[in-house]
């Protein structure tokens, strides 16, 4: 992995890359269907005020 | 000019290291980490950090003062009043500490840079708030990769935090064993299994512990990280963080002692009045009050200017107290959690990368109010022990005296009177004597307890 490609002082732990790609992956996917959601919400609610938030988190 | 004494922390990273001279304290830059610095510097994350108080401020000196061949810079940096260690704090403070070090990183993704250590070793507290002290954990972002911290935030932040939160119990004090972090397999072996339910625990204990086992067997496929992906990440571990809540319920051992005391206000006004009488002849700016409960004789001395750490075993006063002064931004108050049977102590590389509590609590005076029967007779130290323990640590002693015939003295003692028959003031007296001379001594109004003022010999 790319992880043998740099010089690292603290040890990165073996799998914590690995662990934060399938992370960031799931977290992708729950943005996108939020994201979705709010479209779909504000599409029947014809409110135009209401974004899709772009900086938010799914709660934990 | 003296030699440059390295700081007995300070030889992990090759950046750079922490060390005094002439009772000053200097950071040295080396030249391995020149790019990283100047980056640092001039992407104003180093500007913005440290006029928000989150970062420690420096001032460059051109004098290689270690005559080392590695050397870029000098800095010299400011010396906290005091330094305390994560498995010292209570719940909030590390949250507090948690959520700062999240907000930097993601602050230095936005500047091109990366946080490159996630350590609460790396965060002090001033005046009532968390601050990052050390200048060197930053590198130059990549945006290919994924955080080099994650896994070390995960065990020194999220899994004590977590295990606080689910478990209410107090873990905290567990990072002086594990002073690298609480390791993800112990913490995934804790958990309660209605933690499994949630998607915090899933992702960022669980996980871990199921690609670890894999690992060895992964392909080399390069697979690219993103800043989408990377402020993702680290926004969810803030809001995991911002979620999860302590385990103190609204009344422990000793968070309500003052209210519910038998003693109660009358008691409490008699000894302010005692001890405002005491103190204001003495000469002294630092106190350490020991057994400091809800922390009102700290708040009485803080008031008058001094600065005060206020320790007590309770880490549920401490975590009231540190929110008292969060909100009313005391700045002289230094709330920590602290079993006097036990201190913490040197742990860490031949016991000396951290060092233990009462070799940094150096203080003027020390205050020990309604504490000597709980050493005395919980936790079965006898007074010439006591004495000679409170002679090592200040020159001027605050000390109360709570006699057998006192309530709570009676309660105490109740079964165990045989045990105890050294428990007298005459034999008190005695013993602190060969350590002090007593200056003062005066009963707290309706009360029996006395309130004596010592001097070390």
């Amino acid at each position: 992995m790319i992880v043998n490609t740099i010089l690292l002082y603290v040890d990165p732990g073996s799998g914590s890359y690995l662990v934060q790609v399938i992370i960031a992956a799931i977290l992708g996917g729950l943005f996108y269907f939020k994201t979705l959601w709010w479209r779909v919400k504000a599409f029947f609610s014809k409110s135009k005020k209401e974004e899709p938030p772009t900086n938010e988190t799914p709660n934990e | 000019m003296n030699k440059a004494i390295p700081h007995p922390a300070s030889f992990k990273d090759p950046a750079g290291f922490i060390f005094e001279s002439d009772g000053n304290l200097y950071r040295q830059v080396n030249i391995s980490y020149k790019k990283e610095y100047d980056a640092f510097i001039s992407s104003g994350l180093y500007k913005l950090f440290t006029e928000q108080g989150s970062l420690i401020a420096h001032s460059e000196i051109s004098e290689n003062l270690t005559q080392t061949t590695e050397w870029y810079k000098t800095l010299k940096v400011e010396r906290l009043p005091v330094i305390s260690y994560a498995y010292e704090w209570s719940f909030d403070q590390l949250k507090d500490a948690a959520l700062l070090t999240l907000s930097m990183a993601k602050k230095s993704i936005e500047k091109g840079m990366s946080l490159k250590d996630a350590t609460p070793f790396n965060v002090q507290f001033k005046e009532g708030k968390p601050i990052f002290i050390d200048t060197l954990s930053w590198e130059l972002y990549d945006e290919k990769q994924p955080w080099v911290a994650y896994r070390q935030f995960c065990e020194c932040f999220l899994y004590p935090l977590y295990l606080e939160h689910y478990l209410k119990a107090d873990f905290i004090p567990l990072l002086s064993h594990y002073i690298n972090g609480i390791p993800g397999d112990i913490t995934a072996k804790l958990l309660p299994w209605k933690s499994r339910w949630n998607l915090g625990v899933r992702l960022h204990v669980l996980l871990q512990q199921n690609v670890k086992k894999q690992t060895s067997n992964s392909s080399s496929r390069k697979i690219e990280f993103s800043k989408t992906k990377m402020l993702n990440l680290l926004q969810h571990l803030e809001s995991i963080i911002l979620s999860l809540q302590s385990g103190y319920t609204s009344t422990s051992t000793w968070s309500d002692y003052y209210d519910h005391t038998i003693l109660g206000k009358e008691y409490l006004d008699a000894k302010e009045k005692l001890i405002n009488k005491t103190v204001s002849p003495l000469h002294y700016n630092t106190v350490l009050d020991l057994g400091a409960n809800d922390g009102y004789f700290s708040k009485l001395l803080a008031a008058k200017g001094k600065q005060v750490i206020a320790a007590d075993f309770d880490s549920q006063c401490i975590n009231n107290l540190y929110n008292v002064i969060k909100k009313e931004k005391v700045k002289n108050i230094y709330p920590l959690v602290l079993d006097l049977s036990n201190p913490s102590a040197g742990v860490g590389f031949n016991n000396t990368e951290r060092s233990g509590f009462f070799e940094r609590a150096k203080t003027d005076l020390v205050l020990a109010l309604a504490l000597v029967h709980h050493l005395a007779i919980s936790k079965n130290i006898p007074f010439p022990k006591q004495a000679a323990f409170f002679a090592s640590i200040a020159p001027q002693l605050i000390i109360e005296f709570v006699p057998n015939n006192d309530d709570k003295a009676k309660e105490m003692l109740k079964g165990r009177e045989s045990t105890f028959l050294d428990y007298t003031e005459t034999i008190f007296e005695k013993s602190f004597s060969e350590y002090y001379s007593i200056e003062n001594k005066e009963q707290v109004p309706g009360t029996m307890r006395v309130l004596y003022y010592m001097k070390r010999k």
